[in-house]
């Protein structure tokens, strides 16, 4: 065992060693090992002995010490212990048990004794205590309450510090320990720091759960640990107090918490579902969110970062199988700080504010943004609840020195003026009252009246008045015009740190009538018979007027008398006198229910101006411009009276007074209207009257006419029309005539159909007319008996008129028709004489050409021969000469062996070609003219003998001989070869062996001509063959009028150095080339 | 609700009593028109035709998941509603639509207080309900004029539904979309059957 006495020795001796190893190391090390040695022999002695040991002493008030030890070995009950405090009066107890409490001992080290008894046997111990060695340990801390607000999910706790029992003051440290769940998982540790003052004092301890209180239980623990100043001793933490816990008892139905929580934008929060059924989803607005199991079956979610809600919040729903509920958070950021605050006085009795709120805190409703005013003259808050309207305008009342408070900080605006009124002072002058809400007596009030009349400038004037309390205020205005309706508005401010209030109504006001400022404008106008003295005025403008005028009067005076037209009413603005002599003055004078304007007079007068021109103008617009030189001898002004030119004199539209300095004047009428033609009169006034300066007609816009020339056609010749049109009428015309167009072409009126004029047709001739006071036109070179289309149009500046058109047919030329029967007449007759002059002259020739002498039938040798080889035949007769009857011949060139006929005496020698056409048809009906043959003559020619011995020619009919000479062409067209059946009833003359050798030749190049006998025949001069008696001629001549194949003569050209003259075609020239004379 | 509550609540709410006796006094402030059965017919059309205008127009302001879960959110659990049976007599069905139109209306009332300040500015939701109301307000005179005047009842005791005024945000919402597809499907039915 251990005493407290050995153990601080030795602690001391350790101290000492300590010391030593410090200061004297190597000296007293010896000593030290003695110690050590004795210390343990100490030990030994004192468990052989059973001494009392291992005193210790702590304290948990600092006032009493609580000091245990142990008791000797092999002592129980019955053992009596003897404690003694040195340096203390009465300091030793008796005592049976093991502890006693001391007071506390001052600082320094004090010696105990202990002194046990047992069986009359003591063992004494003796300890030295230090303040060093006792322990503060307070008591365990108590809670006192814990109880928690579900709806914040804060935890609240309640404890005492019993800090009465401190003797001085001391700082505590508290440590609180907040377990969640049954399985109590510690979910904060927190140190919370007091002081004792001396006294018992409560603690309170919040904590606020991330969270929902009502999801699962929650444990309090809490211990404590005195940091007290004045003790020395070692300080150790109490034991932690008992649990405390916290719970919410669920019904039936499945919660969900937090509810209806409002939260920062961004913020974390956790969301637990209290069920009784397992809980399968949990989500926030649409995203499904990880489950976390608490105690049983109620879960949570943690949502970080919680982004904005909408108006009705953000839905947080926790489904089981059968169910779903849930809760809404609503996420909204925090209002701003007010911006633009502006506050206005309108009275100097409340104040109007306006702030801007800044950013939308994303929370409307119940939720929405409260607002306090808080003004600091008056001390007063008011409270704003923003819940529905963003403009943030609060009225609140306060009283205080007004004057200061505008100078400071507000804006005097005040409220509008009301019950606005106007009253009459004069014609020109009004007096306006209002109401103005608010007590202004110690400012100046700067008013402004807006003054609005008809058809003229809005007119702002500013009045400056002095403040009232009274709240009614007066002000006149004048410079106004009579009888003139103003419409009066105004607004108030204070004089200075202003604001316009809003504009009071509108008040609308007539001022009263005064006389007329002027006469009215006068003209006047002599009746077309010149007696009657016409007087025109116009009524005045209502500035001038002055109010309403009801009546004119009106006088006319020369020297000796006066007339008078009083009370001419109103509406009438004409007046008609009839006078005696042309020199009156005339006054007019206008009269309202305030008095009589001045007079306005105009001498009735008019001088004579001989030089007087009509000119023309043309406006622009609905202007026109008339400008004149001025005449110094007008010494007053210029008149100008207009009127339209269609009416009947005396003719008045209107009138202008120009100064007699002017010399232009614009006229302008709203009766102006385009194409209508309008007489201006400039009348220059002088003393006694006026006198007509210049004439004018004119337009204010020229347009096209609108009908066209009425024209007539005065004369038509062969070649020329005539045309005559009238004028237009001044109201068709539309403007000035500037001419005419007239157009005319070759048409009829039923066959032709109108083209366009403008189309720049070549066919179209056009005449311009610029003399319009030209009213005929004659068109001359026109073609006779022609219909002629013929169109006029007037034309001015304005454009074309319309057409109007008419058709015109000029006269047959005789002359011309006479001509033209007469010159084919005489060409016809001179031809014929030159014809039969010719013809005359040729007779000879044209004999022997178309009709030669035909031989005497009675001279042939050839019947004298055929008379003797026919002799004894009975069947023979004489030869007659019958008219030459044509029979159709049929000619059918078959190589039968049908027995020679004998009558084929003359065969063609072209039959005989082994190659023809004809010959390969062997059926080939060919239709030849024929003159039947009278006698049949047999040639003695071997060759043609066997020629003809191979064909046979059939003579079916024949036809008139001279007919093919009728139809040459058919004759063309017929197959020389077949032509070939011919057979000329004489014989040839026989040529020269040389020529029938060129004509053999030319046989085939040749198809027009074929000779109708055999060439060969040609070459053998036969003395039986005819002859031509023309013995001065070599050249044989022969007519054969039966040729119907040949469109050559059958003479043969006189001249025998050309060979064309035997096969060449016949032409014209030959007929001249061939002049027997020749 | 609470006004509507207060202005409805009488002695016995809660359970429907028997209608009035056949010999009681009754009196309408004006006379029934003639054709009063064919408004109440136009009416019902009406409110027939709008209701499930009003029902998506409802869900949709209430925010997500309730267009999403229609079934368990909006399910028409509606406890203590009147029940209606359309093949009874043109009595017993008229007032049986005056007990349903009495609880639908009150309903109707507090879906739209609440409304305006979840949601203060879903503006055409607003209008939708206070259009139905007034036509359920129409309807449930010209029912009480039919009564009246043809089988002589003054009076007929109505229920009401659960007050929300002391319920969290998302009951109100809850219960709200529950009412109004309840009155979706009650207002088919009842329309059918007159």
């Amino acid at each position: 065992m251990c005493s407290m006495d050995s153990c601080l020795c030795w602690r001391q001796s350790s101290w000492m060693v300590g010391r030593g190893k410090m200061r004297l190391p190597a000296n007293f090390r010896w000593l030290l090992a003695t110690f050590v040695l004795l210390y343990l022999l100490n030990q030994v002695n004192s468990q052989k002995k059973g001494t009392p040991r291992d005193l210790k002493c702590t304290t948990n008030n600092l006032q009493v010490w609580d000091c245990f030890w142990k008791a000797p070995l092999g002592t129980g009950r019955g053992t009596i212990y003897k404690v003694c405090i040195e340096d203390r009066p009465h300091s030793c107890q008796q005592l049976e048990k093991t502890n006693i409490k001391i007071p506390a001992l001052l600082p320094g080290d004090h010696k105990i004794t202990i002194n046990a008894l047992h069986d009359f046997e003591s063992s004494i111990s003796t300890f030295i205590l230090n303040e060093k060695n006792v322990s503060l340990i307070p008591d365990t801390p108590e809670i006192l309450n814990l109880s928690a607000d579900f709806s914040t999910s804060t935890l609240h706790l309640k404890w005492n510090d019993k800090g009465s029992v401190f003797p001085h003051h001391s700082n505590v440290i508290w440590e609180i320990k907040v377990l969640r769940k049954d399985s109590m998982e510690l979910i904060e540790l927190v140190t919370h720091n007091t002081t004792l003052n001396g006294r018992d004092t409560v603690h309170h301890w919040s904590w606020t759960s991330d969270m929902p209180l009502e999801c699962a239980i929650h444990h309090v623990r809490i211990r404590c640990y005195i940091d007290s100043l004045q003790f020395s001793g070692l300080k150790e933490w109490s034991k932690w107090s008992p649990v405390k816990n916290i719970s919410w008892t669920p019904d039936s139905q499945t919660k969900v918490f937090p509810q209806d929580n409002v939260v920062l934008v961004g913020s974390d929060i956790t969301f637990c579902c209290v069920s009784q059924e397992k809980v399968l989803l949990a989500q926030i607005g649409s995203k499904n969110c990880p489950l976390i199991h608490l105690d049983g079956e109620n879960v949570a979610i943690k949502i970080h970062n919680i982004s904005v809600s909408d108006n009705s919040g953000t839905n947080v729903i926790f489904s089981t199988e059968n169910s779903m509920d849930g809760t809404v958070i609503f996420a909204g950021y925090p209002p701003d700080v007010p911006q633009k605050l502006n506050c206005e006085t309108p009275d100097l009795e409340k104040i109007i504010c306006s702030w801007d709120p800044g950013r939308p805190t994303a929370l409307v409703g119940p939720r929405s943004t409260n607002y306090t005013l808080f003004e600091s003259f008056s001390g007063k808050y008011v409270t704003f609840k923003n819940a529905e309207i963003p403009t943030n305008e609060k009225i609140y009342n306060f009283s205080l020195n007004f004057k200061e408070l505008c100078k400071i900080l507000f804006t005097v605006s005040p409220h509008s003026p009301t019950s606005f009124r106007v009253k009459d002072i004069n014609s020109k002058a009004v007096t306006l009252s209002w109401r103005l809400s608010g007590n202004f007596a110690k400012i100046n009030l700067l008013c402004q009246i807006k003054i609005n009349k008809a058809n003229s400038a809005q007119e702002l004037r500013n009045v400056t008045i002095k403040g009232l309390e009274n709240s009614s205020y007066r002000v006149a205005v004048d410079r106004l015009n009579p009888y003139t309706i103003y419409t009066f508005r105004i607004r108030c401010s204070s004089e200075t740190y202003w604001k316009w209030s809003k504009w009071s109504s509108e008040k609308q006001h007539l001022t009263t009538e005064a006389i007329p400022s002027k006469g009215p404008d006068t003209w006047r106008e002599w009746s077309s018979d010149g007696k009657n003295l016409i007087i025109y005025w116009k009524p005045l403008p209502i500035n001038e007027a002055n109010g309403k005028i009801l009546s004119y009067n009106v006088s006319c005076s020369s020297d000796e008398e006066t007339q008078s037209l009083s009370e001419i009413p109103d509406p009438q603005h004409k007046a008609e006198i009839r006078l005696d002599k042309n020199d009156y003055i005339i006054s007019v004078v206008a009269k309202n229910s305030v008095g009589s304007s001045p007079p306005s007079k105009i001498a009735s007068m008019e001088i004579p101006n001989d030089d007087l021109r009509v000119e023309q103008v043309v406006g622009m617009g609905k202007r026109i411009l008339l400008t004149w030189h001025p005449d110094p001898n007008m010494t007053c002004d210029y008149v100008i009276k207009w009127c339209n030119s269609s009416r009947s004199e005396p003719c008045l539209m209107d009138w202008k007074k120009v100064p007699s300095n002017s010399t232009e004047a614009i006229i302008e009428s709203d009766q102006f209207q385009p194409g209508v033609r309008y007489n201006f009169f400039l009348y220059g006034c002088r003393n006694q009257g006026y006198q007509l300066l210049r004439s004018i007609i004119g337009y204010i816009e020229e347009l096209a006419p609108i009908v066209a020339p009425n024209f007539t056609v005065e004369d038509t010749s062969a070649d020329s029309i005539l045309v005559k049109w009238e004028a237009i009428p001044v109201e068709e015309l539309r403007g000035f005539l500037r001419g005419y167009l007239f157009y005319f072409e070759k048409g009829e009126r039923d066959t032709s159909k109108v083209r366009g004029l403008e189309s720049g047709r070549s066919d179209i001739k056009v005449k311009n007319i610029t003399d319009i006071s030209q009213k005929t036109l004659r068109i001359a070179d026109l073609q006779g008996k022609t219909s002629y289309h013929l169109v006029l149009r007037a034309y001015t500046d304005g454009g074309l008129g319309p057409e109007k058109s008419m058709f015109v047919v000029t006269k047959e030329n005789s002359v011309g028709l006479i001509i033209a029967i007469l010159i084919p007449v005489a060409v016809a007759v001179i031809i014929g004489v030159v014809t039969s002059i010719l013809c005359y002259r040729k007779r000879e020739w044209i004999k022997e050409t178309f009709y030669p002498d035909i031989p005497n039938p009675e001279n042939c040798k050839a019947l004298q021969f055929q008379k003797s080889v026919c002799e004894g035949s009975s069947a023979l007769k004489t030869l007659e000469m019958n008219p030459c009857t044509p029979n159709n011949v049929e000619v059918l060139e078959t190589r039968s062996t049908l027995p020679k006929i004998e009558d084929t005496e003359i065969i063609s020698p072209v039959a005989e070609r082994p190659i023809d056409s004809s010959d390969v048809e062997p059926e080939n009906h060919v239709i030849v003219s024929y003159c039947p043959p009278i006698i049949e003559e047999e040639i003695p020619n071997p060759a043609m003998d066997e020629a003809g011995g191979t064909s046979q020619v059939i003579y079916i009919d024949v036809q008139s001989m001279y007919q093919p000479q009728a139809k040459p062409e058919e004759d063309q067209e017929t197959d020389p070869i077949v032509g070939a059946g011919y057979k000329p009833q004489m014989r040839l003359p026989i040529k020269s062996t040389v020529e029938e050798t060129a004509a053999e030749d030319d046989i085939d190049k040749t198809a027009g001509y074929r000779p109708q006998a055999n060439v060969n025949t040609w070459k053998l001069v036969s003395p039986d063959s005819p002859r031509s008696t023309d013995s001065n001629s070599e050249i044989v001549s022969f007519g054969s009028p039966c040729s119907i194949n040949s469109r050559q003569f059958l003479i043969p050209p006189r001249d025998e150095d050309s060979p064309k003259s035997s096969g060449g075609g016949w032409s014209f020239s030959n007929f001249f080339q061939n002049k027997p004379n020749d | 609700m609470p006004l509507l509550l207060v202005l409805h609540w009488k002695h016995g709410a809660g359970s429907p009593l028997p209608i009035t006796p056949v010999n009681a006094t009754c009196a309408t402030r004006h006379p029934c028109p003639s054709n009063v059965m064919s408004q109440i017919r136009n009416q019902l059309a009406q409110l027939n035709s709008s209701a499930n205008a009003l029902f998506i127009l409802y869900y949709t302001a209430q925010g997500e998941p309730f267009p999403n879960n229609l079934d368990k959110l909006c399910a028409p659990n509606v406890t203590d509603f009147p029940p209606f049976h359309a093949n009874g007599t043109e009595k017993v069905k008229l007032v049986e639509l005056y007990r349903i139109i009495a609880y639908l209306g009150a309903a109707l009332g507090n879906i739209t207080h609440d409304q305006k300040l979840l949601n203060p500015n879903a503006l055409s939701l607003h209008s939708k309900l206070s259009v139905t109301a007034d036509v359920m307000r129409g309807l449930l005179s010209n029912v009480h004029c039919r009564l009246c005047n043809k089988y002589h009842v003054a009076h007929v005791d109505v229920t009401y539904g659960p007050d929300t005024s002391d319920k969290d945000v998302f009951q109100k919402k809850k219960l709200g979309c529950q009412l109004l597809g309840k009155y979706k499907q009650v207002i088919g039915v009842v329309t059918q059957a007159f």
